[in-house]
């Protein structure tokens, strides 16, 4: 069965930069969501297997997404892609959960080798 | 006026392109006060320079405000200046923590250094996304511990036809320590830029 994507990103332009950097052997249905609170409605109601997640966003941010995965104990893999990339941070997406951190704009080499490493493509 | 209005394209755009340079520069100031810094979504918009003075005016009132200014020159006509404003108050506790000593002249030292930090970075950042590459004039103070900043902001903003107005809020955990950051864009360079963000997004 192909896999499921949410890419959760308040900019149009940075949901379209990620969707272009995506492995183009990366076999999955993508669905987007333009803040914290629309990933989690799509959250509860599809089965989604990985997460793109960016930081800071209006309604709800990423850490708050996070959370919410880990206190209702969601069963999806998460990568943060975020411009925000102070080390306290990423220690922080790490720790709430997430598989990894990506900087953006996240370049398609980083995502290939990410994505690869945890069996994504 | 209205020709050099965005499209909500053009607008979500850059905002996502100032997005990632204040990611740079917020990551640059943490580590240069060593605390975190809490990152907002930036607010722009385009503002008639002549409304400028009077937006801040309310917005600091009855408090002694820095104001600094850094030219910048790009490829493709791109120029403008950027203007960080500092509220005064707790400035001192920064200054303390970076080993300025206590008066007047270190402090706008310090907030030099810092805007120094802060803007060539973002803008640094900017320019790398956009595939261009900016030059610096100095930084100079434009009023310090001023509580009539607002006609000097209005005499530099007037050589301007238009104005980026970006609210970036940088707000420190440890501290409290807001400033804003203005960019004053003309409007040739507005139409330039403009330009550019349609052959970015032509990429996509």
């Amino acid at each position: 069965m192909a896999l499921t994507a949410l890419i959760c990103d308040d900019s149009l332009l940075a949901r379209n930069q990620l969707k272009k950097s995506l492995p183009a052997d990366f076999d999955a249905s993508i669905t987007t969501a333009s803040n914290g609170l629309e990933a989690l409605a799509v959250l509860r109601s599809q089965e989604i297997g990985i997460v793109f997640l960016d930081l800071t966003m209006p309604e709800l941010d990423g850490v708050g997404v996070l959370e919410a995965i880990k206190a209702e104990a969601m069963d999806c893999l998460v990568i943060v892609v975020s411009a925000d990339i102070q080390p306290e941070m990423q220690k922080r997406v790490m720790e709430l959960g997430a598989l990894a951190f990506i900087q953006k704009p996240a370049s398609a080499a980083k995502l290939a080798d990410v994505m690869h490493k945890y069996g994504l493509i | 006026m209205t020709e050099l209005r965005f499209t909500e394209e053009q607008r979500d755009c850059l905002q996502e392109l100032i997005n990632v340079a204040m990611g740079l520069a917020s990551d640059k100031l943490a580590r240069y006060l060593n605390t975190f810094v809490h990152l907002q979504v930036p607010a722009i918009r385009l503002v008639d320079t002549e409304q400028l003075p009077e937006h801040f005016a309310s917005r600091y009132e009855q408090q002694s405000v820095t104001m600094i200014s850094l030219g910048f020159f790009g490829d493709q006509g791109l120029r403008g200046e950027t203007i960080m404003l500092y509220q005064l108050a707790n400035v001192d506790v920064i200054a303390k923590l970076l080993g300025y000593s206590n008066d007047d002249s270190s402090e706008a030292e310090m907030l030099t250094d810092i805007s120094s930090v802060l803007t060539t970075t973002f803008l640094n950042g900017l320019a790398e996304q956009l595939e261009n590459s900016f030059s610096y004039a100095a930084p100079r103070i434009l009023s310090s511990r001023d509580q009539h900043f607002a006609d000097k902001l209005a005499s530099t903003a007037e050589q301007w036809q238009l104005a980026l107005q970006v609210d970036i809020r940088y707000q420190l955990t440890d501290y409290s320590f807001n400033c804003d950051m203005i960019l004053l864009i003309p409007g040739e360079a507005m139409m330039r830029l403009r330009l550019i963000l349609d052959q970015f997004l032509a990429s996509f």
